[in-house]
């Protein structure tokens, strides 16, 4: 009974927090001055033009997934498994660009390859022109994002390759060399994973704006977007928002379908995971991984520090934006931690099956995911700002309120991924002796899940530390965070403090990360 | 001879797991490793098989020396062995044609002979049925046959058994014996069997080596080593 | 232990601020970049001793997060002033009911043209649309002096101009349809893109375009081309339509708006004072925003014209806002959205 009450109150608040604000957009989206209508619809795939918007879209999405996974399945692969040296900073340089907003990813890469940027002035105008060509357009886009997203994929495949039972990896090994027991038995039993790592990656180029915008590439979420900033027009802006909503569910009824028959056997016994030997083929990896992290990380972080390397820069940096250092780290650590805890629970309702309508849970969260922030946004507007609610409205709550209602996904999802580990036997054995649910929550089930707890808060953590769309929208007055104020700052300031404001806030991601990091390995040590 | 194994040390940590043993398999023997766990038999098996390297001493296998002075000189997959693991370790993914496939494609051997082969060696285990059956949808028993058909497909020249049965119920683990005991013997092939269950050991056994803290103990026929036991100063059972 | 309470009650003062005893505060929503309009409004604080609590948008990258709260909070108005960076928002607030009549006695300078003759808007400090030239084409021949040099032949494939859905762009080409009428303001546009006029994503971009000398000229908003020349880029900024009789240039004050029934109107009352005052004029005129006083005799760095110096558009920015709802889809075509 008490186990019911906790996932009904978990269900009901990601309801109330994060579907609500959008069905009652939607709602009123349906209205066209008072009236039953499908006016603000009709507007949509009016002209040839939203077509060609949404191939644009798909191309990129597409594009982009597929380039994430085939560099970051290998990477991943090699990160976890391998004894390829400087792993541990090899994983921190590709993670950085997931820290940084995209859109200042996309700023310190215009910094290098623009017209007159770092390159041309190394190289001659010519060169400028020639790197200014790639990075507008499609191919800047898909280098940026794919750059932005990449460390999704190697951290899922990481995770999972850990859970995959080693004496499967033996068995084949018996007959096969590494690569061919990596390509058939490995990989192929990560696949759940590694579908929800494309499938992330998918949904979150799907609905970017600020990166294609930036480096002109239209995309069909612009077309929200333009009702919102030119129109004011809400309602046809949530209209034009329902066909990612729409595309998002088709792409779960078909990961749904797909990975229905894959079975996905976890490490049961103790034993550690193997570590392959890269042998005589170490120096080539190392080099290779070195070269991609160096494009991919070093470049653009050496961007902004040799744009920022001046100490008045720093320190007018500092002075604007020291109180929303603190804000965005205190309120970056609530919404990981509420994130945290009410994955913990959809996760578990998620793999469980506590209830028969688990499925609907896992595709609102998803769904909510993968809404543009403004939507979701004016939503909680409209919701929350009464006089009644003001407390809410006029607080930090509101924040962390988007927060949840756009990164529910992830962390329902990792919990799901690290309770399906634990076998049920674990609770039931402990249920059978009269054990209440909370007494099996704190004494077993968090305990055994902690591992997973950890992952949740350190990405939801990142997410919110991150995250403008919605912050943007919402943030009380006098309540904006780092990302907010360097992206309001951006017009006009110059660009030595920006590029310093970005190295702060890439700092104070790291910072608690690592000394995360640190803590759990103290404690492993005592163990 | 087919394993030759001389003074074998491996220890983890500092913490010996294996300390100095020597042990000579010759063809078509069984020989199986008694002891309780944490003897350090796996840790052997897992020598032989070429997972783990040894700290000291040499391991042979079929005239070839595969491990030498600290340094495993042969990767697991040319060292011709089959394994059996405790938890069986069937690839969920691929279906019981496809477990057994995997080895022969990886060594290259052609569609035909694959397929004859997989057949075969199907019919031997009575598993034909089942050939298109992902190893989720078989039963306990059914899993063991298709762990001994992978295994025994690659015509390894021995074949080690990490506890394969120790998961099984009496009856299913009765059985299973005497299918092994009749594989074996129809092929003739040698057999390196690790468990701690004396009973199961006795029965297999052409030669039961008792191991403890990993050293061995005694080695010799079924009669042997019960005496030996029985005569233990504390009459503990392993 | 105690050094924990300590720092437990810093960071709730820090999230509270809402909840502090002291009510003597303002909020204000703030569309004019952050980094001209933070210095004045720091500077208001320091002078009356009232909080100011912003929210912060910024027009260059297309957010309108500000303008899109307003609208959203109108039944429980969470600002009490809104500081627009050009009219047309004022008078959408206007018309959406938004905003609340208030005339500053500091107003009473700022002529008629720049404010709402019922005191929802109040003009001040304005940017103003001009040519920004490459110096590249320094052949004084290719120098524009009309905005109607964009459908000119001798252009053909020279000019840029920032995409006309949004921000100040989008006023000005309202603005030519308030001026000429449908027919004639189609008509200009339509030869404009024959004549292969490129379309930017924003005024900074066609700026950075005339800098590179990929283009000879665009227009863009006073700031951006004063803001060039400062920096010493090779471009030159010219007044279009300057000629007896001619057209005038475009000019577009940032505005005060109260809100209706927000939480602090007495305090909103007097930061409209400040921030149209002629003290705070000549503070943004000599800041990098370089905009121009709107009060007559408003003292200004070399650089920024005088108001009275320039021959402006007269234009009617209520009829601009109707007309700008009404041309969007036109627009949106155009642009090739």
């Amino acid at each position: 009974m008490a186990r019911k009450i906790t996932l009904w109150v978990a269900i009901l608040l990601l309801l109330l927090i994060g579907l609500a604000p959008v069905i009652s957009m939607f709602a009123k989206s349906l209205f066209v001055a008072g009236e039953l209508s499908l006016g603000n619809y009709e507007t949509l795939f009016q002209s040839e033009r939203e077509w060609i918007l949404l191939s644009n879209s798909f191309l990129l999405a597409g594009s982009v997934t597929f380039i994430t996974l085939l560099l970051g399945v290998p990477l991943g692969t090699l990160f976890s498994k391998t004894d390829l040296p400087f792993k541990k900073i090899f994983i921190i340089l590709f993670v950085i660009p997931l820290i940084i907003p995209s859109y200042i990813l996309a700023t310190a890469w215009f910094y290098f390859l623009g017209r007159s940027g770092i390159v041309a002035q190394i190289l001659g105008a010519n060169v400028g022109i020639f790197t200014s060509r790639f990075l507008f357009g499609f191919s800047g886009v898909l280098f940026v994002m794919v750059s932005t997203l990449l460390p999704i994929v190697i951290i899922l495949v990481m995770t999972y390759l850990r859970m995959v039972n080693p004496k499967l990896e033996e068995a084949a090994k018996l007959s096969a060399t590494w690569p061919v027991v990596l390509r058939e038995i490995s990989i192929p039993i990560i696949i759940p994973g590694i579908c929800l790592a494309g499938l992330i990656v998918f949904i979150l180029t799907l609905g970017e704006i600020g990166v294609p915008s930036s480096l002109r590439f239209d995309v069909f979420p612009v077309e929200s977007f333009i009702q919102f900033s030119a129109f004011y027009n809400f309602n046809a802006a949530t209209a034009a928002a329902i066909p990612l909503g729409v595309i998002t569910l088709i792409i779960l009824i078909i990961e749904r379908l797909f990975l229905r028959k894959k079975v996905f056997q976890f490490r049961v016994t103790k034993d550690p995971m193997i570590i392959i030997p890269l042998g005589e083929k170490k120096p080539l990896f190392f080099a290779a991984v070195a070269t991609l992290a160096f494009i991919i990380a070093i470049i653009p972080l050496c961007v902004l520090l040799i744009k920022s390397l001046s100490i008045s820069a720093y320190h007018e940096a500092l002075t604007r934006s020291i109180d929303s250092i603190f804000r965005s780290l205190l309120y970056a650590a609530i919404g990981a931690t509420c994130l945290t805890v009410l994955g913990f629970f959809l996760g578990y309702l998620l793999e469980r099956k506590a209830f028969r309508f688990t499925y609907a849970v896992d595709s609102i969260a998803i769904l909510l995911f993968a809404l543009p922030g403004t939507v979701i946004g004016i939503g909680l507007i409209s919701l929350w700002n009464t006089r009644a609610t003001n407390m809410i409205y006029a607080s930090v709550a509101i924040i962390i309120f988007g927060y949840i209602a756009q990164y529910t996904a992830l962390g329902e999802r990792i919990m799901a991924a690290t309770f399906s580990q634990i076998p049920r036997s674990m609770e039931e054995a402990a249920q059978i002796v009269g054990v209440g649910w909370f007494r099996r929550l704190f004494g077993i089930l968090i305990p055994l899940a902690k591992r997973g707890i950890a992952s949740i808060w350190l990405v939801g953590f990142i997410f919110c530390l991150r995250d403008l769309g919605i912050t943007m929208m919402v943030y009380p007055p006098a309540h904006d965070t780092l990302p907010v104020r360097i992206f309001t700052l951006m017009a006009n300031s110059p660009e030595e403090v920006i590029a310093a404001l970005c190295m702060i806030l890439i700092l104070i991601t790291l910072l608690p990360l690592s000394a995360l990091s640190l803590i759990i390995k103290n404690k492993r040590q005592k163990i | 001879m087919i394993v030759k194994m001389d003074h074998i040390f491996k220890s983890y940590d500092k913490i010996p797991a294996v300390n100095g043993i020597s042990l000579h398999i010759e063809k078509g023997e069984r020989v199986v490793i008694l002891g309780p766990s944490g003897c350090g038999k796996t840790t052997l098996l897992r020598m032989i098989a070429g997972f783990v390297s040894p700290d000291k001493g040499t391991i042979e296998i079929d005239g070839l020396v595969v491990a030498k002075n600290g340094r495993s000189l042969v990767e697991p997959e040319n060292r011709k062995i089959g394994m059996v693991f405790q938890d069986l370790a069937l690839w969920p993914h691929k279906s019981v044609h496809g477990n057994l496939e995997f080895g022969l494609r990886a060594k290259k051997i052609p569609k035909n002979e694959r397929n004859k082969r997989i057949d075969e060696m199907l019919v031997k285990t009575q598993m034909i049925p089942f050939k298109n059956n992902f190893p989720g949808e078989l039963s306990g028993g059914q899993q063991q046959r298709i762990a001994l058909a992978r295994a025994l497909i690659m015509e390894p020249k021995i074949l080690l058994m990490d506890e394969p049965l120790s998961n099984l119920d009496i009856d299913l683990n009765l059985l299973l014996r005497k299918e092994v005991l009749e594989l074996q013997e129809e092929l003739g092939i040698t057999m390196l069997y690790v468990t701690h269950d004396r009973d199961e050991a006795f029965s297999l056994a052409t030669r039961v080596v008792v191991m403890q803290h990993g050293n061995i103990q005694k080695i010799g026929n079924a009669d042997e080593v019960t005496k030996f036991l029985s005569e233990l100063p504390v009459n503990k059972k392993t | 232990m105690r050094k924990f309470f300590v720092i437990v009650g810093l960071f709730l003062s820090m999230i509270y601020p809402s909840f502090s005893a002291a009510k003597d505060e303002v909020v204000v929503y703030v569309s004019e970049d952050q980094v001209f309009s933070e210095p004045i409004l720091r500077d208001f604080e320091k002078d009356t001793g009232i909080k100011i609590k912003a929210v912060y948008d910024t027009e260059e990258t297309k957010s309108t997060g500000a303008m899109n709260r307003l609208i959203a909070e109108k039944n429980n108005p969470q600002a009490d002033v809104y500081w627009a960076n050009e009219p047309i928002r004022a008078v959408v607030l206007k018309q959406k009911k938004i905003s609340s009549p208030y005339i500053s006695p500091n107003a009473k300078g700022i002529p008629p043209l720049f404010k709402d003759s019922e005191g929802y808007w109040t003009g001040f400090s304005a940017r103003a649309r001009v040519f920004v030239v490459s110096d590249g084409a320094s052949d004084k021949d290719l120098e524009p002096t009309s905005i109607l040099n964009y459908t000119d032949e001798k252009w053909k494939d020279k000019s840029v101009v920032a995409n006309p859905l949004f921000g100040t762009t989008t006023s000005w080409v309202s603005a030519l349809f308030v001026a000429w009428g449908d027919e004639k303001a189609t008509d200009f546009l339509e030869k404009m893109k024959k004549n292969g006029v490129k379309i930017s994503t924003s005024n900074g971009e066609s700026t950075t375009l005339v800098m590179n000398k990929e283009c000879i000229f665009s227009l863009v908003d006073s700031d951006d081309a004063t803001n060039a020349i400062r920096d010493e880029k090779p471009v030159s900024q010219i007044y279009p339509d300057q000629e007896e009789g001619g057209l005038g240039c475009l000019i577009l004050p940032n505005t005060a708006v109260l809100i209706k029934g927000g939480p602090n109107p007495e305090n909103g009352k007097k930061l409209i004072d400040y921030m149209i005052s002629a003290e705070s004029e000549r503070k943004l005129a000599f800041a990098d925003c370089a905009q121009i006083p709107l009060h007559e005799g408003v003292e200004t760095p070399p650089d920024v014209k005088k108001i009275e110096d320039i021959k402006t558009m007269e234009v009617d920015y209520e009829k601009v806002a109707e007309k700008l709802l009404e041309i969007q889809k036109y627009l949106k075509k155009w642009a090739g959205y």
